[in-house]
Parts: C-alpha cells; sequence; structure tokens
C-alpha cells in the first residue's frame, strides 16, 4: 500500500485571452468573452464566423502554430519547477495541421515540410525544449483529448512510473477544424451560447494549457490543487452525436467519482463540457439530472467566453478547475442570457470569487463518444490520507492476436515469413472487406475498415464469447484518406464545400470508435499516436489503465498506405519503392492467474539529445545477463529513415547486454509502415505458441525457443522494448 | 411541374448513390414516399449534412437550419421539390 496522491504544482495557459493564466482569469473574474470573428486564414464573408482566436505566434523557423501555443504554455507551468519532468503526456488532434494545409495548397513536394505535420511531434517538441526524454506520449481522442492526458498522467503517477509528468494539451485553429465544424452546421453565428435556450453551436477555437503533475505523499509547499481521480467511458454509439440520454457521459462522472472515493454531496462545482451546440449541451444535461436528481452544484461552462479549443480543452478547463479551488474564483457561464428550460439546469450566470470551492468535477466529451471526467479538489480539504493498491506489474496476458499484411491476416503473414519471404505490400482491399456489409461500411475508408478488421479478426482468434471492454488504438498518421480527401474537395471548392462525412472520418480516434461500436466497448476508449512507437504508446497506455474487473481489451496497431500523403509525412516511406501498410491486434487481460503469454511495455525514450538511451534501454530491461537469459530472440525495428542511427544503435544494445541470439531485422519483410511493430509483435506471439522461430525469421535456420520470450526493440527517434514472455 | 420533379427525383437518386458512398444501392432501391432519413437505407444526420454540402454545390440553394431540414429531408419527394421550388438551374 502506498499513499501517493498528485497535485497540481504548475499550470501555463494560452487562450483567446492571451498568454498566461493571469490573464484568462482577469477575463473570468470580468465576464468577458474573447470570441471574435476568424482572422487567422482567409474565408469568404459567408463563411466568416466567429472564433477564440490568439493574437500574435507567426509561424517563424517553420515551428508551426500549435508547437508554439504548447511550448509558451509549458515554459509558464515549468516556471517555478526547476526539475525536468519524468515525462510528457499532451493531448493534440490535429498538430501541425495548419502548415499542412499550406504547404499542400502550395503544392509542396518536400517532405521536410510536414515534418511537424503529426499530433505527437507537439509533444515531442516540448519534451524536446525541456529536455525531457520520456515516456513523451501523445493522445488523440477528439475533444477530450486533453482530459484523457491527465488521466494518463494520474496513472503513470500513481503507478510510480514517474514522480513528475507534464500534462495538457493543444491545437491551433486550422481549416480542418474549421471548416469541419461549420459542414456540420455546428458552430453559432452568434458565438457559442451553452445552455441558452437560443443556442446554435460551439465556437472553435485555439489554445493550449499545461499542467505539472507532481506525485506526493504529502502535501507539496507549491500545491495549487489536487487530482482526486478520473473517468473515461465511449458511448460507443455514433462517430460523432454523442449518446441522446448522455449515457456514456454519466459513466464517466460516476466513474471519475468512484475513482476519486467522494460522494456526489462532495462536488461543490462542476466544469462543464458545455459546447453550446443542441444536442451535446441536452445529452450532458440529461447525464447531470440522472446523476444529481435533486439539489445540484454550482455549474459552468467556460466554452462562450474562450470557445471551445479541442485538444486543449480539457487541460483548460481542469487550470480553471484548479482556479476555483485554490482561488474561489467560479466562472459565470458566459454566452447563455436564458438557460433552457428543457435542460432543466441553472448554469451561474455571474462570477464568484470568494467562493468556498473544495471539489470540482471537470467534464470533456468528444468525437467517438469518449468522455473524460476528471475530479480536482482543494490540497488542503482535509481528505484522510488516501491508500492505493500498488498495480502488479503492467504485464498484460495475451488471449488472442491478428494482424494484416501486404501477404494477408496473421496464418498467411506468418507461412509467408517462415517460407523466407517478405509480406510486404498493401493489404489487399478484399481482405479488408472481409466480414462486413458494404452498407456498414458505406462512409469508411481505409484505415477504419482495417482497424475493424483486426478487430474482428482477433475477437475469432480469441474465440471469447464477450466483446471487449476497452479499446487502445495506436496509428502513426491517422485516417489519411479521410484527411487528404476533406481537404482536397475544401481546396477544390474555393473552400466552399467541406465533406462532413470526411470531415467525422479523418479525426484520429475515428476508427477506434468505430471498433466500440461494433462491439459495444463502453471502457475506455484511447487514441495515441506517436510515429514508429505509436503500438508501444497503446500498448503502454493499456498496461496502465487496465483493471481486473475490465475484462478484456484491445490493444490496435495500424497505419494505412496513400498515394500521396504517406510519402509526405513518413519520411521511412519515401524511401521504400512498393508501398507497404497494415496492423496488428491483440487481445489481452489483466490477470494473475489466467494461462498463456504476457507482454508488457518495458522501455519508452526518445533518442535525441539522449546519448545514453541505449545503455538506459539495457538497465531497463534488468541488465546483460538477464536479457541473455530471458529472450530466446529479439525483433529489431529499424525505421528506413533512421536505418544507419538504428543499426548503430541494435550494435551497441548487442553489445552492452551481450545478446548472441538471433536477431530479426523485420522491417525487411513488413515494408515500411509507422505500426509494423504491431505486426511483428503478433508474429513473435505466433511464434511463441510453436516455441520456435521458423526457417524463414533466421536466414533459413530454425530457432527453438524453448522457454525464452521475445524481445521487440523499436529503434531510431524513439528507443522501446516490448518483451512478450511465458 | 410534375415532369420537371420526376427529373429531379431520378437525378437526385443517382446523386444520393454516389454521395453517401452506396455500393450495394440501385436507383430503384431508393422509394421517393418512403421516409428518408432513419429509414431503410440507414441514412443519419451526418449524411444529410453531406447531402445539404451536395445541394449546396449543385444547385446552389443552402439549407441551414434544422426545422427547415426536417421538412426538406422528410423523403425524396419533399426533396425534389424544394429544390424545384428554390431552383432556377434544375438539371444542371
Amino acid at each position: 500500500m502506498t499513499g501517493v496522491r498528485v497535485y497540481i504544482t504548475g499550470m501555463g495557459l494560452v487562450t483567446s485571452a492571451g498568454c498566461g493564466v493571469s490573464r484568462a482569469r482577469d477575463v473570468i473574474r470580468n465576464r468577458g468573452k474573447r470570441i471574435r470573428p476568424l482572422s487567422l486564414f482567409p474565408v469568404s464573408p459567408d463563411n466568416r464566423l466567429p472564433v477564440g482566436e490568439v493574437d500574435g505566434f507567426i509561424e517563424t523557423g517553420g515551428i508551426p502554430r500549435t508547437h508554439q501555443l504548447a511550448l509558451t504554455a509549458a515554459r509558464e507551468a515549468m516556471a517555478r519547477c526547476k526539475e525536468v519532468p519524468d515525462a510528457v503526456v499532451m493531448g493534440v488532434t490535429t498538430g501541425g495541421m495548419l502548415t499542412t494545409e499550406q504547404c499542400l495548397k502550395t503544392g509542396d513536394g518536400d517532405p521536410d515540410a510536414f515534418k511537424y505535420h503529426s499530433p505527437s511531434s507537439v509533444t515531442e517538441y516540448v519534451a524536446l525544449e525541456l529536455g525531457c526524454h520520456g515516456p513523451v506520449i501523445t493522445l488523440s481522442t477528439a475533444c477530450s483529448s486533453s482530459a484523457a492526458a491527465i488521466t494518463i498522467a494520474l496513472e503513470m503517477l500513481r503507478a510510480g512510473r514517474a514522480g513528475t509528468v507534464l500534462a495538457g494539451g493543444a491545437d491551433s485553429l486550422c481549416r480542418l477544424t474549421y471548416h469541419g465544424f461549420r459542414a456540420l452546421q455546428l458552430i453559432d453565428p452568434q458565438g457559442a451560447r451553452p445552455f441558452d435556450k437560443n443556442r446554435e453551436g460551439m465556437s472553435v477555437a485555439e489554445g493550449a494549457a499545461v499542467l505539472v503533475l507532481t506525485a506526493s505523499e504529502s502535501v507539496p509547499d507549491n500545491a495549487i490543487a489536487e487530482i482526486l481521480g478520473a473517468g473515461l467511458t465511449c458511448d460507443a454509439y455514433h462517430p460523432s452525436a454523442p449518446h441522446p440520454d448522455g449515457a456514456g457521459a454519466l459513466q464517466a462522472m460516476q466513474a471519475a467519482l468512484q475513482d476519486a472515493h467522494i460522494s456526489l454531496q462532495e462536488i461543490d462545482y462542476i466544469s462543464l463540457h458545455g459546447t453550446g451546440t443542441v444536442d451535446n449541451d441536452r445529452s450532458e444535461a440529461k447525464a447531470l439530472n440522472a446523476l444529481f436528481p435533486d439539489k445540484k452544484p454550482l455549474m459552468s461552462s467556460v466554452k462562450g467566453a474562450f470557445g471551445h479549443s479541442l485538444g486543449a480543452a480539457g487541460a483548460m478547463e481542469a487550470i480553471v478547475s484548479a482556479l476555483a479551488v485554490s482561488e474561489g474564483l467560479v466562472p459565470a457561464n458566459v454566452g447563455c442570457d436564458l438557460p433552457d428550460p428543457e435542460l432543466k439546469l441553472e448554469p451561474l450566470m455571474t462570477p464568484l470569487e470568494t467562493a468556498n470551492i473544495q471539489t470540482v468535477l471537470s467534464n470533456s466529451f468528444g468525437f467517438g463518444g469518449n468522455n473524460a471526467s476528471v475530479v480536482i479538489g482543494s490540497p488542503r480539504r482535509g481528505h484522510p490520507p488516501r491508500s492505493i493498491p500498488v498495480k502488479e506489474a503492467s504485464h498484460l496476458v495475451v488471449l488472442g492476436s491478428a494482424c494484416l499484411t501486404g501477404a494477408g491476416d496473421a496464418d498467411m503473414s506468418l507461412r509467408t515469413v517462415s517460407g523466407g519471404k517478405s509480406c510486404r505490400g498493401r493489404v489487399p482491399d478484399p481482405v479488408l472487406s472481409q466480414g462486413v456489409s458494404p452498407r456498414e461500411v458505406r462512409r469508411l475508408r481505409r484505415l477504419p475498415r482495417l482497424v475493424l478488421a483486426l478487430a474482428s479478426a482477433v475477437q475469432a482468434h480469441s474465440q471469447l464469447p464477450d466483446a471487449p471492454g476497452s479499446i487502445f488504438f495506436g496509428t502513426g498518421w491517422g485516417a489519411l484518406s479521410e484527411t487528404y480527401d476533406f481537404l482536397t474537395n475544401l481546396f477544390e471548392s474555393g473552400e466552399h464545400f467541406p465533406s462532413p462525412i470526411d470531415f467525422v472520418g479523418s479525426v484520429h480516434n475515428a476508427p477506434a470508435g468505430q471498433a466500440a461500436i461494433r462491439f459495444g466497448s463502453m471502457g475506455p476508449n484511447i487514441t495515441a499516436t506517436g510515429g514508429d512507437a505509436s503500438f508501444e504508446q497503446a500498448l503502454m497506455l493499456a498496461g496502465l489503465m487496465a483493471k481486473d474487473r475490465d475484462g478484456t481489451l484491445l490493444v490496435i496497431g495500424g497505419d494505412e498506405s496513400h498515394g500521396s500523403l504517406s510519402r509526405l509525412f513518413d519520411r521511412s516511406v519515401g524511401s521504400d519503392a512498393a508501398p507497404s501498410d497494415g496492423g496488428g491486434c491483440l487481445c489481452l487481460r489483466r490477470s494473475k492467474s489466467a494461462p498463456g503469454l504476457k507482454t508488457a511495455v518495458m522501455f519508452y525514450e526518445t533518442s535525441a539529445n539522449n546519448p545514453s538511451v541505449v545503455s538506459s534501454l539495457t538497465a531497463g530491461l534488468g541488465d546483460g545477463e538477464r536479457v541473455r537469459e530471458k529472450y530466446g530472440a529479439v525483433f529489431a525495428g529499424i525505421p528506413a529513415a533512421c536505418r544507419k542511427r538504428g543499426e548503430e544503435q541494435l550494435r551497441e544494445f548487442l553489445s552492452i547486454s551481450r545478446f548472441d541470439g538471433p536477431v530479426i531485422d523485420y522491417r525487411r519483410f513488413t515494408g515500411e509502415f509507422a505500426s509494423a511493430s504491431a505486426v511483428a509483435a503478433v508474429l513473435a506471439i505466433r511464434c511463441m505458441d510453436g516455441r520456435e522461430l521458423p526457417g524463414g525469421f533466421y536466414g533459413g535456420k530454425k530457432v527453438h525457443l524453448k522457454d525464452k520470450g521475445i524481445l521487440l526493440v523499436g529503434l531510431g527517434d524513439i528507443v522501446t522494448a516490448i518483451e512478450v514472455i511465458r | 411541374m410534375e415532369e420537371a420533379v420526376n427529373l429531379l427525383i431520378s437525378e437526385l437518386k443517382i446523386k444520393i448513390i454516389d454521395t453517401l458512398h452506396f455500393e450495394d444501392v440501385r436507383p430503384d432501391d431508393i422509394v421517393e414516399d418512403h421516409q428518408l432519413v432513419g429509414g431503410e437505407l440507414g441514412i443519419d444526420s451526418i449524411d444529410v449534412l453531406e447531402l445539404v454540402m451536395m445541394i449546396d454545390k449543385d444547385y446552389g440553394i443552402k439549407i441551414d437550419n434544422k426545422e427547415l431540414g426536417e421538412k426538406v429531408f422528410a423523403n425524396l419527394t419533399s426533396l425534389a421539390r424544394f429544390i424545384y421550388e428554390n431552383s432556377r438551374s434544375v438539371g444542371n
């Protein structure tokens, strides 16, 4: 038992009010509204809608706007913190999209121009600037992204994986989200009016919000607030619309209260998701009325004041919640003049400056039905010391596995590689559409189809009657077909006619949301992105979040090959003549007693400015002797773009560990795509099932594994290790 | 007028199949007077917005409020009539 609790010890914020927590505080005090017509990029006069835009931040030195916003907030949060954080966890939905759009518009074909495209590049940029080697984790669960980031950070700190974590989110305005929400008719032409009778939608905004979270057994001197608990759920209902009764939202709030060990009556204030859309506000209101049938706490949404900053919103509202408990400042529900009687809520109409707020519930709900609630309390609320059971090792039992490659399914892929051949190439189209009706997948392009095919295959392989409770998805680049088609149609129509279907499909978490709908998986539904280590991130998050009671969970890694974008975004793809794609999926369960192979992420660090990364890797695995004893083979993932450095890292690892067993350079037969490691993990599991590496894996020589495991190392920009053991 | 509306109906059937990626639906499968949204085709709110964008693009007509949308998208006949009554470029 341990008494570790998690405190907010630093905060940084960039909003449409400007840079700094103090600017936002002033706007809240004065009941200000920082929403005005878009000026960041040109739009036709009839399409010019009010947004929450940040002044300044001209792109310089090729650093995109989101990255600048994120670093500004991170520096403010770190201002009084001397130590480098142990990990950075950020929620980001569109990353360098504003810059990418400009480059695609002008036909820039230089992959260098897109090096900050990915949402994960925001987190990696912040981590590099602060000198943090990681873990560096990026969550992309739409509008709940940074609330999910806080939840993950909380679990990392509780589990003792880190002492200090920088957690937050960032997103700049871009054409994709602006025109996407416009196409969905979800932008209020008068600016967001959350919970108002006449509300017509949200105001898209930008910003960044970052918290320093510190694990401690006693209240630190610089504690601003305490993160008491969090809950993540999925509606498993619709790709973009919330559940009409707010079922998933209610469960997220209940899960957060349970995790925080507090009762309903203890909640003094609720920071509402309250976007201002007709349906969102209605389903949140239904969930709140179900949770609080009698007296309700104070409540308000700040989205009428600052707009909805998407990936940043959850962390921004965690800061608003922290101000409520630390300063007694409770925001008014700006924008709402006539509360909608149908909603049966009484949002706060004027700000309170000296309220006695001990505990706050902060809600964030997003596309894909991804719901997150976080409970934030005063560090001095006099709660008895908290006992949290120490989590067992993060190993999860493997109940099933499936992969898709250019050769086909897992059996075909294993047979092909065993025969000494390569399973490179794109997953054949008929394989992607196997077992689904054309009607069911009519709106889905390549990546969501891949994910559904993987999830169905793993369910068949594991032969389990129950649907998975939660889903963890890692993707390097997300839904490229939907993103490309959305932007191409937008540009070709003079930015007049964006496609709502493509917008909804373009968000990184759309494929995992589809899988949740397919199986009715209402537990945590998390999409992580981190280039070549995206699958590793998903597996690490599953290890952190999985609880005994949750039943089975799926960990999926997948990426699609796209004719135009893959080459621009993924520098490893550019050098590969024949494009490849695919992915892998594991069905897992946390269990001490279930028989079967076990897997866990053992190491995750970035290699930039980190000369000792390989010795840290060996140390992270125990030492050389343990490596030699434990593993019968090493599967090495060396992305083509970092081949030279990756090979050097591999040589160094083999030299330090003195591992002399077979080393399989798996990208030689999987081809180049970000989640190739998911395929490698599945092949490793299948080899271990047979207790041998078939000849084709290792120069024609069959290798007996006996009782030993397989170590999968990822090399290059990010150095990772996954083990599969008995 | 009826002839023009009928022509529009035939044209809209093809556009709906194309816009909403119905690989397994033929024009004859869309019945003019059947409920269009939430009916047997499984057309939902996102599909309606996709059709709204198509109608703006192809016929120059905006449908930007829910009440109007619900009336117009009741069935294919009501949609064709609305386009006929509001468009000066039918058939383009």
